[in-house]
């Protein structure tokens, strides 16, 4: 049981920075999360905290330790690996036991340990298969089991779940989550997938291009995303973006979409007459009433709930580069808006419906640095 | 005419495009050996394609096990694949180790260790011969200037520098390919076992024995029974360099069989000796690859 402190820790291969000003602290028992789009840093991150990458800059304390300086035996810790790095030639019962081993513990205790990390596991009638017999779903819990065992100060996990089918992934998702509780093992956890992320973590760490972008519970990251990129990264589908003008006019604070007038919270007054980027989240948007009057040019039914598809204004849209979000999956279409609803209405391709973004939900972005505006 | 792409004939095609080369394995391969079993049951001093067949007899073998010739050249060839199989693997899988760090140079060192490989044998023999030539060579001069010596060593002439000097030679021969093969091996070896096996406080000597090891052992074995097939049927590197001498130390199997159909013309007796190397081939070769391969299932 530890806390893990990351003071200015950074990272250069040559003169390419792939980690810059990293500081975090994770409280003891906690679980973090990395999340971000492929090539953030985030499991170049881990690996440092692992001890199997260098850092260039700051250090890493773990049980306010400092163990920058030590290898990765030294740290107290145990990983679960993407590919789950299990030894092939060797059974389930001596792939757990062998860091214990490596560190001369007596083979009725090691035997005593593997025994009760495979119950925990039901990993019991696997104890003498090699890891080729075994499903990908028991490969990974050999691998979890081999990190239990060691009873470690904490748990690193690379992407644990993803060489796993989705069905699979949503069970040992809850598993993990589960046996780190009952465990209490301050764990950190890097992933690109921004649903395990929100239902795993207790802190979600945002990253991009090596840098963190916001830290926080996955509450927090939903309703108050401190930049573009985290609003467009977390939730799903993501948040809509269009762009506009703040306007002021006999007290109301407004901007326009298609012309329709959509208001806004009175402390943008000040902003009156500049441009700034909207964003509103699927779910939020209510159909039915309002002044925003549009087609839908695609409904698509998931049977209880609805993902209706509508055009973005002329001159309104974002391109995909102004989000910088990359990420492979998320199949943002940066002409088109989403609201996602749940109600009995049959609506039709082609249909003019009415609906409202509520001025409470209405996210608001410089147009220039991206950062959100209070 | 008959669509190959249809499933129901897809593998007509299959077997279509393979039998040229069967027919040619058949031809070079299957025949040859055949032949030289037949052979080998009769007397024969020259062998004529389309001369009458002499009576099938056992003469060549019993004459084979009879013979204190064959017993050493069968002794000396088990001593030069121990000895030269052994050293090889030892030496290529210490090079493999070196040469999968990553160093400066790295690419110009795989080039300079691959070279040996590369030179053609007879070429790279001959040179080997001048430098250990008992009075011009380049070894016996430093041996001699440095101290080491204070006479002269026959390489050639007596039979332990002799044996020795073969296996050298053979060693310096082989060993690069061994060294590309486990090069290989080890460059397939997922970089996370070592990983997991150092957060699992494995240092570097636990890691090689547990994870490099046991993950490269496959390969050994491939390795191992193609050396070993190699010291077997070599013949370039012990003709130029000794002929077989002196006093049959250096003499093979394969300087044997050369010896008794070129030399003796007892074609006969050299096919005998030939199917008997055959034999002990296929028997190591099935011994060493169902080892290997069922320590890999």
């Amino acid at each position: 049981m530890a806390t893990i402190e990351f003071n200015q820790v950074g990272k250069s291969y040559g003169s390419v920075e792939a980690i810059s000003d990293f500081n975090l602290s994770i409280e003891d028992g906690e679980f973090c999360v990395f999340v971000g789009p492929s090539g953030c840093g985030k499991s170049t991150a881990l690996k440092m905290l692992a001890g199997l990458e260098e850092t260039t800059k700051g250090n890493i304390l773990i049980g306010g330790k400092d163990v920058t300086d030590l290898g990765p035996g030294k740290r107290d810790i145990a990983m679960v690996f993407q590919n789950y790095a299990l030894y092939p030639h060797y059974s389930v019962r001596k792939n757990m036991g062998f860091g214990l081993k490596m560190r001369g513990y007596p083979a009725s205790e090691i035997n005593a340990r593997v025994e009760e990390a495979a119950k925990i596991l039901e990993l019991t009638p696997y104890l003498d298969r090699r890891p080729k017999a075994l499903s990908g779903g028991q490969r990974q819990r050999v691998a979890l089991g081999r990190a239990i065992v060691r009873e470690p100060a904490a748990f690193l996990m690379d992407e644990p779940l993803s060489n796993l089918d989705a069905k699979l992934r949503v069970h040992t998702r809850s598993e993990i989550v589960k046996l780190q509780r009952r465990l209490g093992v301050t764990s950190v956890y890097v992933t690109h997938d921004q649903v395990e992320a929100l239902t795993m973590a207790d802190k979600i760490v945002v990253m991009k291009l090596g840098v963190i972008q916001q830290v926080g519970s996955a509450d927090e990251l939903f309703e108050n995303p401190r930049n573009l990129f985290v609003a467009g990264f977390i939730g799903s589908p993501g948040m809509n973006f269009f762009r506009g003008t703040i306007q002021n006019a006999e007290g109301r604070v407004f901007t326009t979409f298609g012309g329709a007038e959509v208001p806004l919270s009175d402390t943008l007054a000040s902003r009156a007459g500049g441009d700034a980027i909207f964003g509103i989240r699927p779910e939020h948007i209510v159909m039915g009433k309002g002044k925003v009057e549009t087609g839908l040019s695609l409904v698509e039914s998931l049977g209880t709930e609805k993902i209706l598809h509508f055009q973005i204004p002329a001159g309104q849209t974002i391109d995909n580069s102004e989000i910088e979000n990359d990420e492979e999956d998320d199949d943002r279409d940066a002409q088109s808006m989403r609201a996602r609803i749940i109600d009995d209405h049959k609506y039709q391709n082609g249909e003019t419906v009415k609906m409202d973004f509520p001025r409470s939900k209405i996210h608001v972005f410089d147009i220039e640095t991206h950062e959100a505006i209070k | 005419m008959i669509d190959f792409s249809s499933p129901r004939h897809r593998h007509k095609l299959g077997y279509l495009l393979i039998a040229p080369a069967l027919i040619m394995m058949a031809l070079i391969i299957v025949y040859p050996i055949l032949l030289s079993v037949d052979i080998s049951f009769q007397d024969v001093k020259i062998a004529r394609i389309g001369s009458d067949r002499k009576p099938f007899s056992i003469e060549n073998y019993e004459w084979l096990f009879t013979s204190g010739e064959f017993y050493n050249s069968l002794w000396v060839t088990v001593r030069l694949l121990l000895f030269v199989g052994g050293t090889a693997l030892i030496f290529g899988f210490a090079c493999a180790l070196l040469l999968n760090e990553k160093f400066k140079g790295r690419s110009f060192a795989r080039l300079l260790v691959i070279l040996p490989w590369a030179v053609p044998e007879v070429v790279a023999v001959v040179i080997w011969a001048w430098m250990l030539d008992s009075s011009f060579g380049v070894f016996n001069w430093i041996l001699l200037t440095t101290g080491m010596i204070s006479e002269p060593i026959a390489f050639a002439s007596d039979p332990t520098s002799a044996f020795f000097s073969v296996c050298l030679v053979m060693i310096w021969k082989g060993y690069p390919f061994i060294c590309i093969m486990l090069l290989a091996g080890l460059q397939s070896i997922p970089e996370e076992q070592y990983q997991a096996a150092s957060v699992d406080g494995a240092n570097v000597f636990q890691r090689f024995w547990h994870v490099t090891i046991p993950n490269m052992l496959p390969v050994l074995g491939v390795c191992f029974v193609m050396t070993a097939l190699w010291v077997f049927r070599d013949f370039a590197i012990i003709f130029v360099l000794t002929e077989g001498g002196p006093v049959g130390s250096t003499k093979s199997l394969a300087i044997m069989t050369f010896e008794q159909s070129f030399q003796f013309f007892r074609m006969g007796r050299a096919a005998a000796v030939g199917v008997i190397t055959l034999i002990l081939c296929a028997i190591l070769s099935r011994a060493l690859v169902s080892r290997f391969a069922k320590s890999v299932a």
